[in-house]
């Protein structure tokens, strides 16, 4: 592709130049010059199946045909050649060969051949086939790429034990299967397993006691759509949910990146989220209003947030090249819509045509012409950092608040800053009125004395010890200064210093008093001697320099003040109101055409082409109208959820399976390419996408069809006929065991010690919009001791929280749908050791002590609040002999361990114990 | 299903006391037998024998400036106060005046007679151990920018970074240590990411042991130490968990992760044991105390992570890491660059020193590569009368040991400092560089993500053979 391009550009005559129109000199000069210069500087990357940037320089016509940019030589004019320009090293850009400039009589040999008419005897050959990936034909037959269809429900059986399996077709395509292979469904999990398994699933939350009773005690025939029906309608669910579209969506509160600027109304995106999944928003609609919401018709406070999803990226707000930073936002954005939406890798088509997938770098650039003519930054910034764009909804009233709060931080923060200043001053004066002794002192000293030498040195002339450290070595580095020439012919003679300096200086205050009596704004001295020696006095970063950092400047005491200043100055930014609004995009500069960036380099343009969108999944060959007035974000979102794009549903209803089951059924659920995996069930994917369209996109309908489903029910143990037939269990034969995500371990630890907050929605992450989450001192002031739901804890780029960290919750820069589950040592650390785990677990005993009843009824409590279940008499054998031991009785702790703080009860431990046992944290 | 697999299922089953306690009791016998073979973190073969085993980065946060410490430039001298004579770059991070002589002079040292500034007296002492890299280049203008190309390859994405890559290639030889350890990093300018593994295995990530905010000597990892509770209660409390989960193992399909979680408590036991015994210097002579510097509040900070850094590797950490960093992002001088390159170097130049003498009386620095560095370098050409500018396109680093020429200089920027000129080391390169010498080959050490090969050195890098000793 790119090589046509670049084609064009040379024309035919050029390739048409015939070598035997030069001299036999002429080719002479050639051999004897250029080919080995060539072959020595150039062909290690631009010959053979090396070609960078589409560069050959082993042939004739490789060379006039140039690389992915132009032409790499203008025949007769060396000035215009950008082999000339390549090698001459003036543009920063571009510099051949990459690691040292070749000599100047070489570049003038180049110059002369090019002059000459290039004369070049090596044979034409044909260009370089780069790899590319699959030709837009072949890619319509890929299996992603063709129709949903209207499968047919396979037929398993009308009677008999595979007709009872089949409560619904999902279960007929996954028996279908599995008889295919002689393999059968696990049993039934038992009605515990069950509604414990399905209340995580829907709400991350265990079921309580009561409602475990409740079910096993219902014997009706809708016993199990009751639970379902009554999940689903749990506002809890939306938390559940929310959050596993946020990870798709790669969610945050801060920037991360290069600058970790506070998102501070990210949280509206979040809200939207959660409230869209609990008012089961048809997905056409809902995607829409994210890729477009504040294009559409009758657009909102609401739709506007929705965009949110084009803005939350990380960015790298100071990037100095604003062109660069332009063009990888709307790579990211690209790359997150493909991700997200379609199960396509676009991001790697940026600098060229995709290696695997049909999709060419034309189609990239068609799509991103419509992100171009999208705003997603603001015209501020402060400093060198550029503001993200947000949708204003605060009305003038609300304004005005944020204006005075505005105006009271800036007061307190120039109170610390004017308290910095005047100490600075004042410290600056005491050394100045102690010049001569700082002097003095440092004679003392050698420039390899420790800090802890010095101190001593200052201790006995009364001087600050930074100071002294520093103008010692700032008398050895500016020995050439000619104002401490004295200094240092005297240096063992301090009395000499002393009476030298003492005079120096005497001078100095003199004259400096008398020339400004005469004249106020008199800023130098006369005398070029008395000079040089104020200003060194009186420079700030001169032999007698402060210590910038506070901490070595300023005394302890002082060093509090200036703290609780700055202290109090970031408390009220971070608690003080933000006026109304939420990250998201708007439309900008509208253009119809984007240039092709040759190999994605924003400095290397090619030819412009038209919004579109990618020519693979064309479904007809008529093509759409874009406006000439609105970016074209609302077509691109009514192309996406239209019901003939073949990859929208299928993505989305395996987003669903996967969270499900564990497991997609296209386990690669953000790449539905080449490189992606492919289906196990292709037909019931295809179903249960075009059932989600017809069902009018309802998230709700697709989840009562898959929970009330027998493949939902089965125990998670599997048949041991089943085991060799069935690895990895691509077959589902049994229902996959998942150790809790990090949020479920959370929120389960604190709903069973009855901690947990459930309420909805807000604000929560504790910086103002902007407000730096870390600045240069890396201080974290972020807290996580909220016992909100998981969802609701700050989400911080760079650093999360440690739980989240260790607990696979994905980098929240990329889109995840399929998160990992690991296991290593920092998990156990945690369980054992973290605050919110042990506090949790007091609660909990408390509670449990509270109740009464005899140590027998207490771990029978345990029990059910933790695992939902009874113990059995071996375990509360075990435990009895747990507490038994007595293991935190006063004895057991050292004594000497004086720091800690007080000890967890008997029945704590206990609890702690059953929160960090495998049975708490894998769900069957 | 694989054999040995199967067999271990049988024992289980058939075993009285389960799996649990066998691994139990094979954990407590020795270290080395207490590494099962299948863990991700064990020992890996490199791609090729290694000239280093394990590499130690020393990062001066913020860009010491190049021709004012280890990259002597005459002509800058010469013609101090006129304009650079050649073009800037198209993106400056700041405005830049004229030329800018160093304020401090340059000596030879050594035998190899290698140049440096008098900012650095002590190090000096070692040049015929350095290896100057005098034309490194390639990162962004802008401290965050830079900071995670430096670390990741990239200042646009979210990638593993170098640590991260060298312990999914070589994992560790001591499973009850973090592989990848990173002591006092900064939070600011790409934070978490400049140790991440982003979409690596999460074994792979750098553990950090407190943070630029945090004197070194108060620095931990997160929970290490139960702060209720002492060992012998702690050990009651897992038995009873374990017993627990040997149960549940048995009720439940086969399943590596359950005996994974159940060795994980093993491992982060004596994880509370061996951690805080590295971090406890007491029992270091004083003689090593004052070589680090440790006993001087000038040096101290800096020195005791230094100190760390050398009981990590001597215990088989791969990858070491250790940030100079302070409020006032430490060596970035565009302003007041006499005072603060001064007091910076002042900082490190004691601690370096002593921590490249003790690693070679330990006989450590034959195989462990030690890199010093900041994200870029600064610029010839003066920002006010006393600073100078970010310069990304051309600055020194320099390694010791690991199989590096010693007293040797690679590469070089042009007569004023401000590109670099002579063999051009981008940030691929030196990340290429760095992998060959710990044995791996960058073109092969590939992680598949999102239907994609990933290399740390993306689709770059060449490795600079002629620094190989």
């Amino acid at each position: 592709m790119l090589l046509t391009i670049a084609g064009m550009e040379v024309g035919i005559p050029l390739l048409a130049d015939d070598s035997t129109t030069h001299s036999p000199e002429d080719i002479a000069f050639f051999e004897k010059n250029i080919r080995p210069l060539l072959v020595k500087h150039c062909y290690q990357c631009h010959a053979d199946q090396q070609a960078k940037g589409g560069l050959r320089l082993d042939s004739r016509m490789a060379v006039r045909k140039g690389g992915d940019t132009r032409p790499a030589i203008v025949i007769g004019n060396p000035a215009k050649s950008l082999l000339v320009e390549a090698v001459d090293y003036q543009n920063p850009d571009l510099q051949m060969p990459p690691k040292k400039r070749i000599s100047n009589s070489e570049i003038q040999l180049l110059k002369d051949w090019i002059q000459m008419g290039a004369p070049d005897p090596r044979a034409s050959e044909t260009a370089t086939n780069l790899p590319t990936g699959m030709s837009i034909h072949e890619g319509r037959k890929f299996w992603s790429m063709q129709p949903v269809g209207k499968p047919p429900i396979p037929e398993v059986a009308s009677t008999g034990i595979n007709h009872q399996w089949t409560r619904n077709p999902v279960d007929s395509f996954l028996l279908a299967e599995m008889k295919k292979r002689g393999l059968s469904p696990a049993q039934p999990a038992d009605r515990q397993t069950w509604i414990r398994r399905v209340t995580f699933d829907l709400l991350g939350l265990p079921p309580t006691a009561e409602e475990v009773r409740r079910f096993l005690d219902d014997r009706s025939p809708s016993a199990f759509e009751n639970v379902v029906d009554r999940l689903l309608a749990s506002p809890q669910y939306g938390v559940r949910w929310g959050r596993h579209w946020l990870d798709v969506v790669r969610y945050a509160d801060s920037n991360g990146l290069d600058e970790n600027l506070a998102f501070g109304n990210a949280w509206r995106y979040r809200d939207y989220v959660i409230q869209s999944l609990n008012d089961d928003k048809p997905v056409n609609q809902w995607v829409t209003e994210q890729l477009a919401g504040d294009l559409l018709p009758n657009a909102n406070q609401e739709t506007r947030t929705a965009t949110g999803f084009l803005a939350l990226g990380a960015k790298v707000l100071a990037e100095p090249d604003r062109e660069k930073l332009t063009m990888d936002t709307i790579d990211e954005q690209l790359d997150t819509i493909g991700k997200t939406f379609l199960g396509l890798t676009l991001g790697c088509a940026r600098c060229h045509d995709h290696k695997f997938d049909p999709i060419k770098q034309t189609d990239y650039y068609s799509l991103a012409a419509i992100f171009k003519n999208t705003k997603t930054f603001a015209d501020s910034n402060t400093g060198a950092i550029k503001h993200w764009y947000e949708h204003s909804f605060a009305t003038e009233a609300e304004q005005e608040t944020v204006k005075q709060s505005e105006s009271v931080i800036a007061k307190l923060k120039q109170k610390a800053t004017d308290f910095k200043n005047a100490e600075y001053s004042r410290l600056r004066q005491q050394a100045r009125t102690k010049v001569v002794d700082y002097l003095v002192a440092a004679s003392g000293i050698e420039i390899s004395d420790s800090l802890t030498e010095v101190a001593a040195q200052a201790e006995k002339f009364d001087l600050h010890p930074r100071i002294l450290h520093h103008c010692r070595l700032h008398l050895h580095y500016q020995r050439e200064n000619p104002l401490f020439e004295k200094w240092h012919t005297s240096i063992d003679s301090p009395d000499q210093i002393r009476q030298f300096y003492d005079n120096l200086f005497a001078r100095v205050n003199a004259a400096w008093e008398s020339t400004r009596k005469a004249s106020p704004k008199a800023n130098a001295l006369e005398d070029s001697v008395l000079e040089l020696a104020r200003q060194a006095l009186f420079d700030p970063v001169g032999f007698l320099a402060v210590p910038p950092k506070v901490e070595f400047a300023f005394d302890a005491q002082n060093l509090t003040k200036y703290s609780e200043l700055l202290e109090k100055s970031r408390i009220t930014e971070s608690a003080a109101p933000d006026a109304a609004a939420a990250m998201g995009v708007t439309d900008g500069i509208i253009k119809e055409s984007l240039p092709i960036h040759i190999r994605g380099n924003h400095r290397s343009l090619g030819d412009a082409v038209q919004r579109e969108f990618p020519e693979v999944l064309r479904i007809s060959t008529i093509r759409p109208v874009f406006p000439e007035h609105q970016s074209g974000r609302l077509e691109l979102a009514r192309w996406i959820v239209d019901s003939r794009n073949p990859l929208t549903a299928r993505v989305f209803v395996n987003r669903i399976w996967r969270w499900h089951f564990g497991n997609g059924l296209v386990p690669s659920t953000e790449n539905f390419g080449v490189l992606g995996e492919r289906p196990s069930h292709p037909q019931l994917l295809n179903w249960l996408a075009r059932r989600l369209m017809q069902s009018g996109w309802s998230i709700k309908d697709l989840h009562r069809l898959i929970l009330t489903s027998s493949a939902y029910r089965m125990s998670s143990t599997p048949l041991e006929t089943n085991n060799l037939l069935n690895p990895a269990n691509r077959w589902l034969t049994h229902f996959p065991m998942r150790r809790l995500e990090a949020e479920e371990i959370r929120d389960s630890v604190l709903a069973v010690s009855n901690r947990l907050n459930r309420s909805l929605g807000g604000k929560t992450v504790p910086l103002r919009n902007r407000q730096f989450v870390f600045d240069h001192t890396s201080i974290d002031h972020t807290r996580y001791q909220s016992v909100r739901r998981a969802v609701y804890l700050p989400v911080i780029r760079n650093n999360l929280y440690t739980l989240f960290e260790q607990f696979d919750f994905p980098d929240p820069t990329l889109p995840t749908g399929n998160r990992s589950e690991t296991t290593v040592a920092p998990q156990a650390l945690l369980m054992l050791n973290s605050d919110w785990v042990m506090n949790s677990a007091d609660d909990l005993a408390a509670q449990i002590v509270q109740f009464g009843g005899d140590n027998r009824q207490r771990c029978q409590k345990i029990y059910q609040r933790i695992l939902g279940r009874d113990p059995t008499p071996d375990e509360i054998k075990r435990i009895l002999e747990f507490i038994a031991q007595r293991p935190s009785s006063e004895s057991a702790v050292a004594k000497q361990d004086s720091g800690m703080k007080s000890r967890p009860s008997a029945w704590s431990l206990v609890c702690q114990s059953l929160f960090c046992c495998n049975e708490n944290l894998y769900l069957k | 299903m694989k054999p040995d697999l199967e067999s271990r299922r049988w024992l289980l089953k058939s075993s009285a006391l389960g799996f649990g306690n066998l691994a139990l009791s094979a954990m407590l016998s020795s270290e080395s037998e207490a590494s099962p073979s299948d863990s991700p973190l064990a020992a890996k073969k490199p791609h090729f024998a290694p000239r280093a085993k394990r590499i130690v980065f020393l990062f001066m946060k913020g860009g010491p400036s190049h021709v004012d410490t280890f990259d002597p430039k005459p002509l800058l001298d010469r013609d101090h106060g006129k304009p650079l004579p050649f073009a800037l770059p198209r993106v400056t991070f700041a405005k830049q005046g004229n030329l800018l002589k160093s304020p401090w002079k340059f000596q030879k040292h050594g035998q190899s007679g290698l140049p440096v500034s008098e900012l650095f007296p002590n190090v000096a002492k070692h040049v015929d151990d350095m290896c100057m890299l005098r034309s490194v280049h390639g990162t962004n203008p802008a401290h965050g920018g830079a900071l995670i190309k430096l670390h990741t390859g990239t200042d646009q994405f979210v990638r593993p970074s170098m640590g991260a890559w060298v312990t999914y290639g070589l994992g560790t030889e001591n499973e009850n240590l973090p592989a990848f350890v990173t002591v006092c990093p900064t939070l600011a300018h790409g934070g978490m990411n400049n140790w991440g593994g982003a979409f690596l295995p999460s074994y792979c990530q750098g553990t950090p042991i407190g943070n630029a905010s945090i004197s070194s000597s108060q620095a931990k990892v997160k929970h290490i130490r139960n702060q209720r509770i002492d060992k012998n209660t702690q050990r009651k409390q897992l038995d009873l968990i374990q017993a627990m989960n040997r149960d549940h193992m048995e009720k439940s399909e086969h399943n590596k992760n359950l005996e994974g979680r159940l060795e994980s408590f093993e491992l982060a036991y004596r994880m509370q044991t061996a951690m805080p015994e590295i971090q406890e210097i007491n029992g270091e002579s004083k003689q090593t105390i004052r070589q680090y510097g440790i006993d001087d509040p000038m040096t101290q900070n800096f020195g005791r992570q230094c100190l760390l850094a050398r009981r990590f590797l001597e215990r088989g950490v791969r990858f070491v890491q250790v940030t100079h960093s302070d409020s006032e992002v430490q060596w970035d001088q565009h302003g007041h660059l006499f005072q603060g390159h001064t007091k910076n170097a002042a900082e490190v130049d004691k601690p370096i020193a002593g921590f490249l003498a003790d690693l070679k009386a330990r006989g450590l620095l034959d195989d462990t590569l030690v890199l010093w560095g900041g994200e870029f370098g600064r610029t010839p050409t003066a920002q006010g009368s006393d600073g100078r500018d970010h310069n990304p396109h051309g600055f020194t680093m320099w390694m010791a040991g690991g199989g590096v020429k010693g007293g040797y200089t690679y590469g070089a920027t042009d007569d004023y400092g401000y590109y670099a000129a002579e063999n051009k080391m981008h940030v691929h390169d030196l990340h290429a560089t760095l992998l060959h010498l710990l044995g791996l080959d960058h073109q092969r050490l590939t992680f598949r993500y999102a239907g994609r090969e990933f290399r740390l050195t993306d689709v770059a890098g060449e490795v600079a053979t002629p620094i190989l000793a």
